[in-house]
Formats: C-alpha cells, structure tokens, sequence
C-alpha cells in the first residue's frame, strides 16, 4: 500500500516530529531550534502527502498513455553543473548585499548565467528521444555566446598573470623567466609537431599544467605584489641656488625615468676641468650657447667629469605668479638636480616661459665653478 | 537578354572609366604633396626603395587575380565530376614558402639600409627646431656653427614657412607644446611624430629652391585639417639675406601714419601674446608676450617679419593674392630665391583673408576659445579668440603688419 518513497518521507516526518518534540521539552531557551524543527516536520510532512497522493508517479499497467508520458520513462537527465552554479550565485546574493555592490553584481551575473544555461540543457534534453541531436542543438544554441566570453576569460586570466608576474619579477629576471617559458612552448610544440601521433590526452594534461601553473603563478605574484620601482628625484625648484639640496641617491641609477630620461634628450650638458659645455644633437663641437623653444619641456642630462660633488642649475629668470590680481609678484626661477660625484649623472627638464631679452638672461651653471652655459629661448 | 547584356555592358564601362581616372589621378604633374615625385634626396631614397615593391606587388597581384579568374571561367561548375581531392604538395608548398621569403629579404636588406640612411645625423650641415602646437608650427633656428658660412649668431623664430638652405643637409629637431601632431612634407622626407616631451630628429635637404608642401598627418583636435606646413627653399645668398633681415633690428612705423596707430592698437590688443621683436611700449621698455599665461600650448606665432612669410594661421591663408602665390610657386627655380625674397608687397598682400581673420579668428578656423567651455584647459585658450576688434582698428593694425618685413 506505501510505496518506498512515501516510506521514506513518512520515517523522516516521524523523526522530525520526535526531534521537535524532545528538543522542545529538553531546552529551555531553544524557540529557533524548535522553529526549525518545526519547519522541517511540515516540509517533511508535506513532501511526504505528495509521494503519498501521486503514489511515487506509479502507473498502472492498464494506463496506456500514462506509461508513456510518465516520468520515468523518459531517459534519465544527464549530468549538469548549473543547479550547483545557481546555488552558489543565490547564496553569494545575500552576502552581496551585505558585503558590497561588486559581489551582488557577480551573484546576480552568476545566477543569470546558470538559470540560461539550465533551462537551455533541460530544453534540448527534451528535444528529442535521441541524444546525440540534442546535445548537438544545445551546441548551437549556446557555443556562440559560450566560446566567446570562455575565449574572453581565458585571455583575460593570461594577460592579468602575465603582467602580475612582470611587475613581480626583478626587470632583468623577467626577461629570462619569460624567454625560458617561450623556449619551453617551442621545445613542446617541436617535439608534438615531431611525432606522428600524439595523444590528445597528453596534450590536453600539458595545457592543463600549463595554465594552472600560469594562474597560480599570477595569484600568488599579485598577492605578493609588484617589485619596488624606485623613483628617480626631480630636478629641485627654489628660489636661490644657495637652497639647493639632496644628494645622488640609489633611485638616481635604477629608476625607470632614467630610461626615459635617456631616449628624450634635447642635449648633454657636461662638466670638465671646470668648464661647463654641452653637445647637442646636429651641431658639432662642444657648444658654450643652448637655444632652447619657449613653454616646451626640454630634457637634459648632466654629467659631471670632474672630481667632487656638483649640481647642476638652470636659472631662468623670475616667473610672475598671479598675474593680474592684487597678489601680482615675480619669483624667481631656479631648478637644481643633486649633488652627484665623479663620473655621476643627473636628469633636469626645462620649461622656459619667456623668451630671453636684454634684461633676462637664463643660464645653466654649477654652484662654485665659474663657467655658464647660456641659454637662448627665441 | 538583350537588357541584360546592355546594362553589363553599361557597368562594366563605368567601373573601366573609374579605374583609369584613377591611374590618370595618379600620373597628375602638379601635384604638390606627391611622394611619388621627391624633391630631395632622403625623399628620393624613400621613393627608390618604395617603387621596386609596388611594382613586385602589382606583378603578384596580376598573376593572382588572372589565376583566379582562369579559374573562375575555365573550371566553372557544369555539372562535371568533381576530380579527386588530394592534400599536401610538399615540393610546392616548400616553393611557396621559400619564394616570400627571398622576395621579403630582397625588401627587407635594402629597407634596413634606408632605414640607418635616414637616421643619420652626423653629416648635418643646418639645424632648426621644429615645434608643433594646435594648429601651426613654429621653426627656430639656434645659435650655430652651421647653415651659413658665418653661422648663425643670434636665434631666429618664424612660423608657418621653414626658410632652409637648397643642398644642405638640415636636420629637424621636432617636438610639440601640446598633443601629438606630425610632421611631414612629402617631397622632402617621410613623416615624423611630434611628441610632447621628445625630440625626434628627421633629415630634410631639397635639390632645388622652391616651395614644398606638408600637412600634420596626425589627428590633434578640431583644426587639425588646417594645421599645414611650406618648406621653402632658398639659394645660399638668398638664405643669407633671410638670416639677416630676420636679425634686423626693429623699424617702428613714422608716426602719424596708420601703421603708427595700428602699432598701439597692436600693443594693447595683440602683444600680451603676440611678440614682435623690439617692440617698445609706451614706456620705452621692451613689450615681452606672455602667451604661456593666455594660451594652452603657451606659444603664439611670432609676427616680427610676418610679411617676410605667404601665409599665416598654420599656413591655411595666404598673404599673397592668389596671382602673386601662383607667380611664387610656379616660379622656376632660378627666380624663386629672389621673388620669395620680396615678402608680401603691397599689391599683393591679400587684405580680405587677413580682415576675415582679425575680425573672427574661430569664425575662418575652428578653435576652442570659447570662454564657458574653457574649464579643462584653466581658461586658457586653444587658438586665437574674437578679440571684437572695430573695422578702423582691423584697418590699422594691417597697415602695421604690412610693414612688418
């Protein structure tokens, strides 16, 4: 008379009902407990007169169309990921909702992804009596959205552990970590494209280990974060050359505005035997005059050839701050680089914003060495 | 049928008539930003290692397309048995591969020598400095060594023309005040960026004095199309007399004259930006422009000699009417040293093309000034603004850039 499922819900209800009434007069401050149980009895109870009334979808041999359509006989579904995707995306809605918008964002975008794909399985398992055809039409249906936005996650996740372990890695490491990864892929490719048959299976494991070991790689680089850039020092801007500071520091070399620096310059300013003179590109000889465009940076690098610490000034006049209100005034315009040693080098850039005249001169000079470079700005 | 046949017929004579309009555009003699007819020998380099591979491609691509027509017509499907399918040709596949590859070194041996050719800057016989800025250039010229026999003593500016020395090797130090912009004058060298922050370096020579003519050809903002460039070239004693009337010291204008009254209209509309060397106020001291406090690129043109040059506003307007430019440009070499030489004479100035610009600059070409929308450049303009001149001081103020040579 009971079939085995109503058995089973009927035991299960049973024991809910036990459970509730025991935990109810052994706590004492238990209300949630025994709501729960509670709930669950009726759940139980519930499920169990359904199971009950459809008789666990029993068919009567009699019941010719019912044969046919009942449940169990139509093939078994087959095995599918979604429910457990949608279980994690309505979980991760609420914790969204309490932890931030980004996380909401991504359950519901989650949730939206796993409810298409389900319904479209469970369509296509339908579609047919024959399997190969329906998952061939779920193919249809969604590899074109599939294989672009897989295609799109998989770049993604390869440039963002590329890059990571780039800024991780020191610069000159970089290079070699990542010309061994690319003499490693060519030694694999030769050796695949050398053989008459390969395994896909092979394949498909050193891909694998390939991009987990990509990935992680990226993971643990950005949470070890990128390596230290240090920061080259600017030239300083004062308003007497006797404020003049700072010294060469280690940033001065191993900065990445010194590459920078290098491939810009408008000049090469140089101090030797206590003459300052500069070479420039397409003039030939040393040259004591420099003319420089108005209101445009120009880079110079300073080498100082003679023994003791120097810097280099640039003084270019005053420069008038506020103009046209009552706080009208001229400052002047001094930048000075860092004292650097024998053989040292620094960068300044140069902006002038007049151009020179009788009465303003600009001039490139080192504090204590009686030689100027002038500097003319048409 | 016979409709049919009629309208092929009609189309296939249009696409023909187009097709030789074309080739016929190409074979054009007057063109003037042709790369195909170099002036000078860094474009001639250019041009010399451009046309063997044009003419390989057009080679390739006749075989291609006559290959592929043969095989449109003859193996057409007429109900045949399709032949049998075979893959793999190992011979011709290795042929295939191998022939590419010799044609790409026979490319590539002679680009790279090119390349390192148009590099060079150890042979440099003249520099300028070349700066770009929204929507005109600006040359100067630094204190040198080189360009004339004497050198150059004292720094030149000028705008919108580039004055150089026919036969030398000048070399172009090119930067920018502002955005990318990029520099190029088709029949005396191939292009280069001008890059806020960077000098880039290019060659230039011409064979001969005349006027060649270049274009920005990198998108920088809304006049973009009006940002062009004239590289003029003249005779070694022709140079030389620019270098020194350039140099020469200031002539105000006789007073009582309307030069007179446009050098003060002048000074108190057009100078905070504007510089004219040598140009007093009425205080007798030097009036230095300030365009850094008023324009984004901090940089105006400057109109000391302004009608020693033929155009202005980045070279879109002529100063010259256009019988006189047309005498200028289609000047043979032998006389364009000496007519260039003469400025803008009064019969030729074009005053309408000056009067439209002083009366609504942003109104002949597009420029950011209007004042409400200047919030992301700090008030500052990007090219010049209506400055509501009156017509009698529109007047004035062309009678004193008329002198200004």
């Amino acid at each position: 008379m009971f079939t085995t499922g109503s058995k089973l819900f009927i035991g299960a209800s049973a024991l809910a009902l036990a459970g509730t009434l025991i935990y109810s007069a052994t706590q004492d401050s238990g209300a949630i407990g025994t709501l729960g149980l509670v709930s669950a009895t009726i759940v139980l109870v519930f499920l169990m007169g359904i199971n009950f009334w459809v008789r666990d979808s029993n068919v009567s041999s009699m019941d010719t169309p019912g044969i046919v359509a009942c449940s169990a006989a139509h093939p078994a579904p087959g095995r599918s990921m979604w429910p457990m995707v949608a279980g994690l995306g309505s979980a991760l809605v609420p914790v969204g909702l309490i932890v931030g918008k980004t996380i909401t964002w991504i359950a519901v975008i989650v949730l939206m992804i796993a409810t298409v794909e389900w319904m479209v399985q469970s369509w296509s398992e339908r579609a047919s009596s024959d399997a190969a055809y329906n998952a061939g039409i779920r193919k249809r249906i969604l590899h074109p959205m599939e294989l672009p936005v897989l295609g799109a996650i998989g770049l993604g996740m390869m440039i963002f552990s590329f890059s990571r372990i780039m800024l991780h890695l020191p610069s000159a490491a970089g290079a070699i970590v990542f010309g061994g990864i690319a003499a490693t892929v060519l030694l694999f490719g030769a050796l695949i494209a050398a053989k008459r048959q390969v395994g896909r299976s092979l394949v498909a494991t050193l891909c694998a280990i390939g991009a987990v070991g990509l990935i992680g790689a990226g993971v643990a680089s950005a949470v070890a974060g990128g390596r230290h850039i240090a920061k080259h020092e600017l030239a300083q801007r004062t308003d007497s050359v006797d404020n003049c500071t700072g010294n060469e520091s280690e940033a001065d070399s191993h900065s990445s505005r010194a590459i920078a620096g290098k491939a810009n310059l408008a000049g090469l300013i140089v101090l030797q035997g206590d003459k300052l003179y500069a070479e420039v590109i397409g003039i030939n000889g040393r040259q004591d005059t420099l003319t420089l465009p108005r209101s445009t940076d120009s880079f110079f690098e300073f080498k100082n050839l003679d023994s003791g610490k120097h810097r280099l000034v640039a003084d270019l006049g005053h420069e008038v701050v506020d103009p046209g209100t009552d706080k009208e005034r001229k400052v002047p315009l001094i930048l000075c680089t860092q004292a650097v040693g024998e053989g040292g080098k620094q960068f300044i850039v140069i902006k002038p914003p007049r151009p020179t005249s009788a009465d303003q001169q600009y001039f490139f000079e080192v504090p204590g060495i009686d030689s100027k470079l002038k500097i003319e700005v048409p | 049928m016979t409709n049919l046949r009629t309208r092929y017929r009609r189309s296939a004579l249009s696409a023909a008539a187009v097709g030789a309009l074309t080739l016929l555009a190409g074979c054009a003699k007057d063109a003037p930003q042709d790369t195909f007819q170099p002036a000078g020998e860094n474009a001639r380099e250019i041009n010399n290692l451009q046309r063997p591979p044009f003419m390989i491609a057009g080679v390739v691509l006749v075989i291609v397309i006559g290959v592929v027509f043969l095989c449109v017509i003859k193996f057409r499907d007429r109900g045949q048995v399709i032949p049998k399918q075979t893959h793999g040709k190992p011979a011709l596949e290795i042929a295939l591969t191998i022939i590419p590859a010799l044609i790409l070194i026979g490319i590539g041996i002679p680009t790279v020598k090119t390349l390192f050719d148009l590099a060079k800057t150890s042979d440099t016989q003249c520099v300028v400095n070349v700066t770009g800025q929204q929507w005109w250039w600006e040359y100067d010229y630094p204190v040198q060594p080189g360009c004339l026999p004497g050198g150059i003593t004292q720094p030149i500016v000028t705008a919108n023309q580039m004055v150089i020395p026919a036969g030398q090797h000048v070399l172009l130090r090119i930067t920018s005040r502002d955005v990318i912009h990029s520099f190029w004058i088709p029949k005396l060298n191939g292009k280069r960026d001008a890059v806020p922050g960077r000098v880039h370096t290019l060659r230039m020579q011409a064979d001969q004095p005349g006027m060649y003519l270049g274009q920005c050809t990198e998108f920088c903002g809304l006049s973009h199309a009006y940002m062009r460039m004239e590289a003029v070239a003249l005779d070694a004693p022709g140079f030389s007399a620019w270098v020194t009337n350039q140099l020469a010291a200031y002539t105000p204008p006789p007073a009582g004259t309307p030069a007179a009254d446009g050098e003060a209209v002048f000074l108190a509309n057009c100078s905070r930006c504007h510089q004219v060397n040598g140009i007093a106020g009425s205080d007798g001291k030097p009036v230095i422009a300030r365009p850094d406090l008023w324009v984004y690129s901090g940089a105006t043109p400057n109109l000391t000699n302004l009608m020693t040059r033929t155009t202005f506003a980045g070279a879109s307007f002529d100063l010259l009417t256009p019988d006189c430019r047309a005498k200028l440009v289609d000047a043979k070499s032998a006389d364009f040293t000496a007519l260039y030489l003469k400025g803008v004479e009064a019969n030729c100035l074009d005053a309408v093309q000056l009067r439209e610009w002083l009366r609504n600059p942003p109104g002949k070409k597009p420029m950011y000034t209007d004042a409400t929308k200047l919030g992301p450049t700090n008030g500052k303009t990007r090219g010049m603004p209506n400055l509501g001149l009156s017509e009698n001081q529109i007047d004035q103020i062309i009678a004193y850039l008329a002198e200004r040579k």
